[in-house]
């Protein structure tokens, strides 16, 4: 069951009835219980995966907690890491690693072909996974107190809005909020749900439609021109971000109607200036994660190199971010490409600071567009990495970009046509959003405008949108 | 307080929505069957209005390899292809039902295309089959295929327009009819493939899916029972193969219904000539020329001169 089944329509408003019917000490009852429902109608055999990492998670942070010995705690430390990356590593690497030790045997002619296994992906376990490890270090650093209910532990890590696809939350801002569920909260409920219908607008109207057209050019680019790949890579990062931030908005909205808040995902991404803000607003939920437990333990251990520490904590950083997406080269590539913009940025700070206050650039309009523009064609071109079939289609994308040209393809009407709309439906959004705040819809002081825009998102949605497209993006990550 | 206050707000909201609803969709529905030209009217002719001798179903490659008026001229009957592009065996059937509804055309010729492994092919198209749902009963049954809850869903008067709206806009424009006048279904392709011929060495074999083959028995039993005469084609293709399990399947079930199949996917006119197709899957124009002819001269020479000769091997395909 996922947000955009019709199925979702019907559990939800069921929940949200038994939840605040239900009294207050026990709804975190009624949410573990909601959860593990709507992971085990994916594939009930995954949620005894899930139930492994959540008894190992509770297991050792328990006993980190009871220990006063470091050694041990560390210990304790290490090896719940390794259990709880154990079955992310086979599940999701298997794959990977048995074709590459298939090309090995058939290279040297022992290879014995028998019935191939295909593993599925757990759906959901690298955003679990990340979620149970952030626990556990947290109770390692003392920054928290290990949860002493194994209940609330197992709601932490399988909380049903964001089990499949994030935002990948911290155990300091959640188990609070489950150990003191709050009363109905009309300002949330009335937030959580405007939050959930931007959601559904964004994946089904704006996401799933551009992913028609991605698909058409990125699955047949030997019969495509370098025009018509341009326009579909342009269009990529656009569709990934309408998937993932409807899919976070959908999860943080839902959140928001039971009374729980959940970090922000995704900022207006594409109207950073530079590489460094474009990632303090895409995905930030993974991106404060790899800060925290990743970037800032390797820049402590590089220190001592000064700016080049940064740039090497940052390389891997990226690499290990671009691994977390899969075990594809392209994906490492990808991580790469951010960490090497990342670090161009790192070691040209200080020139570019003193740039644009000789020159009092940073309330100019041009140079604004001019840094929103590269962000994005530098985002743009390291995406191709991201939705490329594998390295060769990646390098063909280039080549033909730069070596071809001709008509835009243009492929069914409707499908072109109600892209670039609701593209434009969104961004003129967050548009305004960003540059007019005061211009307000969704949050119109009069309630007629607001009952209309509601409305009309609605009417929108059932008139354009994709209802038998796609998964979420991020679901196969 | 608080509760009533949200159900309040909800339920304003729900009867703005069911109002635009309502409005929306009572206006997308009257001009969707207002349409004069392009493939909703298509379908909406052949559900509603065809009475022609010869219909032709299938996906894409019936709707542009059939040219009518080589059918009509040669055969002297009248013909309708109601091909439609990406439409799978299940929604064939729908609009073939529809049709026996109507009457009892002399002959039915289904290309058939389309592999017989479990994914949702044969559930494609079943969207447009939606406008239909209230003033077509015997079409429901497929409707409901698509999923269990399209009955719910179907209580919003836009939701059977899902995403129509352009084509609703085109398919009423007095110059789309002038631009794409309607060829009794027949859609041309004019463009040549510039590649040359792909050789599979080997298509690897699947498991067969119970669904597909059922879909394709219930069509052909459909029409048996209507007592219409039928013919299976798999018409020419631009690959050379030696063997692809649909076509083995096709070929046992339609030897099991003692009904001829025609496979034109060996014929070595087409395969030679890159310039008879527009893609490996799609004769052009030119291509539909030849392989109509081809067929009206084999149909008038098995099919109608003798009644007894049914064969169900493709002596063209050599």
């Amino acid at each position: 069951m996922v947000f955009t089944s019709f199925n979702f329509l019907i559990f939800f408003p069921l929940l949200v009835a038994v939840y605040y019917i239900a009294p207050i000490k026990s709804r975190w009852l009624v949410l573990l219980l909601f959860s593990y429902f709507f992971y085990i109608n994916i594939k009930p055999v995954f949620s005894l995966l899930l139930g492994g990492v959540t008894l190992s998670t509770y297991v050792f942070t328990r006993l980190i907690d009871n220990t006063t010995n470091e050694s041990g705690k560390k210990a304790y430390l290490i090896i719940n890491i390794i259990l709880i990356l154990l079955p992310l590593f086979f599940f999701k690497y298997f794959g990977q690693i048995n074709n590459s030790i298939i090309s090995l045997l058939e290279s040297v002619h022992l290879r014995w072909p028998l019935p191939e296994i295909k593993l599925i992906l757990p759906i959901g376990i690298s955003f679990y996974t990340f979620m149970a490890i952030g626990y556990t270090i947290d109770v390692y650093r003392e920054e928290i107190e290990a949860e002493k209910n194994l209940g609330i532990v197992a709601l932490f890590i399988s909380f049903f809005p964001l089990i499949l696809s994030g935002p990948i939350e911290r155990a300091k801002n959640m188990l609070p909020q489950f150990n003191l569920l709050k009363k109905l909260d009309y300002e949330m409920v009335v937030q959580g749900l405007k939050w959930m219908l931007w959601g559904y607008f964004m994946k089904l109207v704006v996401a799933d439609r551009i992913g028609i057209y991605v698909e058409a050019i990125y699955d047949n680019l030997q019969f495509h021109n370098g025009t018509s790949i341009l326009f579909a890579s342009i269009l990529y990062p656009f569709q990934v971000y309408s998937d993932l931030g409807g899919y976070s908005l959908l999860a943080i909205g839902t959140a928001k109607v039971l009374g729980i808040n959940v970090i922000q995902n995704f900022n207006r991404p594409f109207f950073s200036t530079t590489m460094s803000e474009f990632w303090r607003r895409w995905h930030i939920s993974l991106i404060s994660w790899l800060t925290d437990y990743v970037y800032t333990p390797l820049s402590f251990t590089f220190r001592k190199y000064g700016v080049w520490g940064i740039v090497i904590a940052l390389l891997i950083t990226f690499m290990i971010s671009g691994i977390w997406h899969g075990a594809a080269l392209t994906f490492v590539v990808w991580g790469f490409m951010q960490g090497i913009f990342l670090s161009i940025e790192a070691l040209l700070k200080n020139r570019r600071t003193v740039f644009e206050k000789k020159y009092n650039l940073n309330n100019k309009i041009f140079y604004i567009s001019f840094g929103i523009l590269l962000t994005f064609i530098l985002f743009a071109s390291s995406q191709i990495f991201g939705r490329a079939n594998n390295l060769n289609d990646a390098f063909l994308v280039y080549r033909k970009i730069f070596t071809t040209s001709g008509p835009l393809f243009i492929g069914n009407p409707s499908v072109f046509i109600f892209s670039l709309l609701s593209l434009s439906l969104l961004l003129a959004k967050d548009f305004t959003d960003e540059f007019i705040p005061g211009f307000l819809l969704f949050d119109s002081k009069n309630k007629i405008i607001r009952v209309i825009a509601y409305s009309s998102i609605i009417i929108l949605i059932l008139l354009i949108g994709v209802f038998d497209g796609g998964q979420f993006i991020y679901f196969k990550f | 307080m608080v509760i009533k206050k949200i159900i309040f707000n909800i339920l304003i909201i729900l009867v703005v929505v069911m109002t635009l609803d309502f409005l929306f969709g009572r206006v997308l529905r009257h001009y969707y069957f207002k349409e004069t030209s392009g493939f909703h009217y298509r379908t909406t002719y052949s559900m509603e209005t065809t009475d022609a001798d010869i219909l032709i179903f299938g996906s894409s490659r019936a709707n542009h390899h059939y040219i009518p008026e080589l059918f009509e001229d040669s055969l002297k009957m009248t013909f309708y292809n109601t091909g439609r592009d990406g439409n799978g065996i299940l929604f064939q059937t729908a609009v073939l039902k529809s049709a026996l509804k109507r009457y009892s055309p002399k002959l039915i010729i289904i290309d058939y295309y389309g592999e017989f492994i479990k994914n949702d092919e044969a559930f494609e198209g079943l969207q447009s089959l939606l406008p239909y749902y209230r003033t077509h009963e015997e079409i429901r049954e497929f409707i409901t295929l698509k999923s269990s809850n399209e009955r719910i869903k179907l209580l919003s008067e836009i939701y059977p327009f899902n995403s129509q709206i352009l084509s609703i806009a085109i398919g009423n424009m007095e110059r789309n009819k002038q631009r794409y006048d309607d060829k009794k279904g027949y859609v041309p392709l004019f463009t040549i493939w510039p590649s040359p011929i792909e050789i599979i060495s080997k298509y690897e074999e699947y498991p067969v899916d119970t669904v597909k083959v059922e879909a394709l028995r219930s069509f052909l039993d459909l029409a048996k029972r209507a007592k219409v005469r039928v013919l299976v084609i798999y018409s020419p293709i631009f690959e050379k193969f030696e063997k692809k399990q649909e076509i083995e399947i096709c070929r046992d079930i339609c030897s099991h219904e003692d009904i001829p199949f025609w496979d034109y996917s060996k014929d070595t006119l087409f395969l030679n000539h890159n310039n008879l197709f527009r893609d490996v899957q799609h004769l052009n124009d030119n291509g539909a020329k030849i392989f109509s002819n081809l067929l009206v001269s084999r149909i008038k020479h098995d099919l109608f001169r003798s009644t007894v000769n049914k064969v169900s091997e493709s002596t063209s395909s050599k």
